[in-house]
């Protein structure tokens, strides 16, 4: 048990304790910042506050209300009256106008405008003249009702048990469940590729022939195991700590930030699913350590295993229009596909329990029968070089 | 001058016996053409687009949606609404019932104080918040304005802004494609990821032919009978023709497919990019090879494993990814603000950025001149700066790589 302890505090100090691995923790917090960052200079590009003109021929702005104001980030777009449309397009020219609106005399009837601009006027700005065009529409109305009116609906989706509940405006509850299955995701993979590098970097440089005389095989493996999960668990709980830190300072100056409800299922899904599909990946990825001879046809050969994982990642856009398709469920139950199509789904929609239940007891089944593979493999191939191992001899018992 | 073409054909020759080079240069297009086959086959065929719709998208359960109206607002459905869409419940209870029954595939509830808080509740078994932005429920929203307008559509609809702009720009130079298609915005992404991958995979191919040889001691032997200068001249030309071949292959495959694409699909594909693309697509794939390939080399010639190289290539690579962050949104929408034309500018992003532009067209006739000059330019510099690196004491020995030491050692010290 000593010596367990002993490889598996060895493997964790060796990762962590380094720069790279501090590299690889930063760069995450870092990636979300950039993507904010862009975000901002997108909107800030879209927020063009010269002037729009119009040229009212319907009567409908002939002694206009202003228009209302728009929400923050974007400032308001003065709107300026012109006579005609010689005016209006020398003042486009001169461009004192981002451009014009043409509003013929039978808008209240047709509906038609046009547009004239030099540089295409970006959404924000039409949206403010098309809230201007309203306001000036419902004068006449009711000021609730108009209000109603400009400002539309808001549905609230509810599950028919009342047990969720998901407004429009909490789009980021959809995100989160996605978010923390790309998180382990990616942990999973730097933790199987520790893996797979410590066995073939042992392997490789025959430091594995040493460690061997004092070592058991299965306590070597047992122990990398564990410090390799503890390195991913590091990082997961390092992240996790980012987000919630995110989450509550944001929540004071972000009001989607407000609305975040974890549901009770997504929990439920990292303990039965996430957890043994992180040992099974691992145990995996030691399995190909100990076949191949090369670092460098470790890498090729997780390829194989990477992709399935990633799938459910390219068929996002199916799952979100249909999270209970036939195709959603099938990938809910394979073992490699499971995690991230559970996880994508669970923000979505109500998972089925049987669902649940069976792709964890597949995931679990799954986790074992990698393992019992992984030693096996491990304890055949360990010390021999130039020679892949072959399917056939892990199978037959000798 | 013999050896550097010695050099030269053993690349070439390595390279194309592998079969990976001949899965990666077919196999890519011929997944496509599978792709695009399928696509027509499906779109042809009634039937087998059903099952896979089916798969896809579950059994097809009823359509119809319930409502309760608690406000008292909704008073008729308007004709523009197919009948039988929506179906009015006295109460919640009936509704639920219904729901039970299988009759309604979800309900909407209008709150008693509908015009104060806007609020309308949306009952679904399955739960998918992302339905209250889909088509029906947009549709059950216009609804209840429609009746909130006094039962005007006309009025209703112009509530939400003009029913048709039309827009007449006095810009010099006519956008190539016309607003909100779909190819506006296709087309310089492909072409940007397009670029990168041709570039970085030409590039990554030296890098490992490199570092291979140097782990394995080839290069010992091979610097015994030829100059690291020549080894370097001959490998940059060999990958490059192998790099150009493998492009002009899957350009090639590209535009036969886009045209079997026209016609399956009856759609009007009229990209039409002009010729003059082609050819400086092909100027600014040969210099930004140039560049790259010149980085990696110099990469592979300090790190000593093959391992430690590919890890550090993130270093060299970066300049070429930030047109790709940008490619979604900034040469889509803005293919000639500030950002899109310093980057397309700037040597080290150019290859990618000034080819997305030029997909997009309307680009002024000086910038790519001036960004081939100056990339042009840094490739000689980088060209005569790695082949400083390329000495024997660097190649020979086994130091780890560091960051510090590759700009040390690209600035000559």
């Amino acid at each position: 048990m000593i010596k367990i302890l002993r490889v598996a505090f060895q493997e964790y100090r060796r990762h962590v304790f380094n720069k790279r691995f501090l590299l690889g923790l930063l760069s995450v917090p870092l990636i979300v910042l950039v993507w904010v960052g862009l975000f901002f200079l997108i909107v800030s590009m879209e927020n063009n506050t010269t002037p729009l003109g119009y040229v009212d021929r319907s009567g409908l702005l002939a002694d206009p209300l202003p228009a209302p104001d728009p929400e923050p980030p974007f400032g308001p777009v003065p709107m300026m009256a012109f006579a005609d449309e010689a005016a209006a397009r020398s003042a486009l020219e001169a461009g004192e106008i981002q451009g014009y609106y043409v509003l013929p005399a039978d808008y209240l009837s047709t509906g038609k405008v046009g547009l004239v601009y030099r540089e295409p006027v970006k959404g924000p700005a039409r949206q403010q003249f098309y809230d201007f065009l309203t306001v000036n529409l419902l004068r006449e109305a009711d000021p609730a009702v108009a209000a109603r009116l400009l400002e539309g609906g808001e549905i609230t989706t509810v599950s028919a048990d009342g047990s969720r509940s998901a407004s429009t405006k909490d789009r980021f509850n959809v995100l989160l469940p996605m978010i923390a299955g790309l998180a382990f995701m990616i942990v999973m993979f730097t933790t199987g590729g520790y893996l797979m590098q410590a066995v073939v970097e042992e392997k490789e440089n025959r430091t594995m022939e040493v460690v061997i005389t004092s070592v058991s095989p299965d306590q070597f493996m047992a122990g990398k195991i564990i410090g390799d999960l503890a390195i991913g668990l590091t990082q997961i709980a390092l992240w996790g700590l980012f987000i919630v830190l995110t989450v509550l300072v944001g929540r004071n100056y972000a009001e989607f930030l407000r609305g975040i409800q974890v549901s009770s299922q997504a929990i439920l899904l990292l303990g039965v699913v996430m957890l043994p599909a992180i040992v099974m990946v691992a145990a995996l990825m030691a399995a190909i350590g100990a076949t191949v001879t090369e670092a460098r046809e470790g890498q090729q050969v997780t390829g194989i295993i990477a992709m399935p994982v990633w799938i459910p990642y390219m068929l996002m856009a199916l799952f979100i229009e249909n999270p209970n398709s036939p195709i959603a469920v099938v990938l809910s139950l394979f073992p490699l596909t499971a995690p991230l199509t559970l996880f994508i789904r669970v923000g979505l929609t109500i998972i089925p329990a049987w669902q649940i239940a069976v792709s964890a007891i597949v995931q679990v089944a799954a986790a074992i029968a990698a393992i019992w593979l992984a030693g096996r493999i491990f304890r055949l191939g360990m010390l021999r070089y130039g020679q892949r191992l072959k399917w056939r001899e892990i199978f037959v018992k000798n | 001058m013999k050896k550097i073409l010695l050099v030269l054909k053993n690349e070439i020759v390595t390279l194309i016996s592998r079969p990976s080079f001949w899965l990666a240069a077919l196999g890519l297009p011929l997944v496509g053409a599978l792709v695009f086959a399928l696509a027509g086959w499906l779109n042809r065929d009634a039937a087998a687009a059903q099952t896979v719709s089916q798969v896809v998208a579950g059994p097809q359960t009823a359509r119809a949606e319930g409502y309760v109206d608690l406000s008292g607002i909704v008073r008729e459905v308007p004709a523009s609404v197919p009948p039988g869409t929506f179906v009015a419940y006295p109460s919640e209870e009936a509704a639920r019932a219904a729901l039970e029954a299988g009759e309604i595939s979800a309900f909407y509830i209008v709150a008693a104080d509908y015009i104060q808080t806007g609020a309308i509740t949306y009952v679904r078994p399955d739960f998918n918040p992302l339905s209250a932005s889909s088509d029906q429920s947009g549709m059950f929203n216009w609804v209840v304005e429609v009746n909130l307008a006094g039962g005007d559509m006309l009025f209703a609809s112009l509530v939400n802004g003009p029913l048709d702009v039309q827009v007449t720009s006095l810009a010099p130079a006519a956008p190539q494609f016309e607003e909100d298609s779909p190819l506006g915005f296709l087309v310089p992404y492909i072409v940007t990821l397009l670029f990168y991958m041709l570039i970085i995979s030409s590039a990554s191919l030296l890098l490992g032919s490199i570092s291979k040889e140097k782990e394995n001691r080839v290069m010992e032997v091979l610097l015994t009978s030829v100059t690291p200068r020549q080894l370097l001249t001959g490998k940059i030309l060999g990958l490059g023709i192998v790099g150009l071949a493998q492009t002009v292959i899957w350009l090639g495959m590209g535009y036969t497919l886009m045209n079997l694409s026209g016609r399956t699909f009856d759609l009007a594909v009229n990209i039409g990019l002009p010729a003059s693309f082609l050819a400086w697509g092909l100027v600014f794939f040969l210099l930004g090879y140039a560049v790259y390939a010149s980085l990696m080399a110099g990469l592979g010639a300090l790190a000593p494993n093959l391992r430690e190289a590919t890890q550090a290539t993130f270093v060299v690579m970066l300049p070429l990814m930030i047109p790709l962050f940008f490619s979604s949104s900034v040469f889509a929408e803005d293919p000639h603000g500030p950002i899109a034309t310093t980057l397309s500018i700037f040597p080290l992003t150019s290859p990618v950025a000034m080819m997305a532009r030029l997909a997009s067209g309307g680009v002024t006739w000086w910038q790519p001149w001036l960004a081939v000059l100056l990339l042009a330019g840094t490739a000689v510099l980088i060209v005569r700066a790695v082949a400083g690196m390329f000495r024997a004491q660097a190649l020979l020995a086994g130091q780890g790589f560091s960051v510090k030491g590759y700009f040390k050692a690209l600035v000559g010290k």
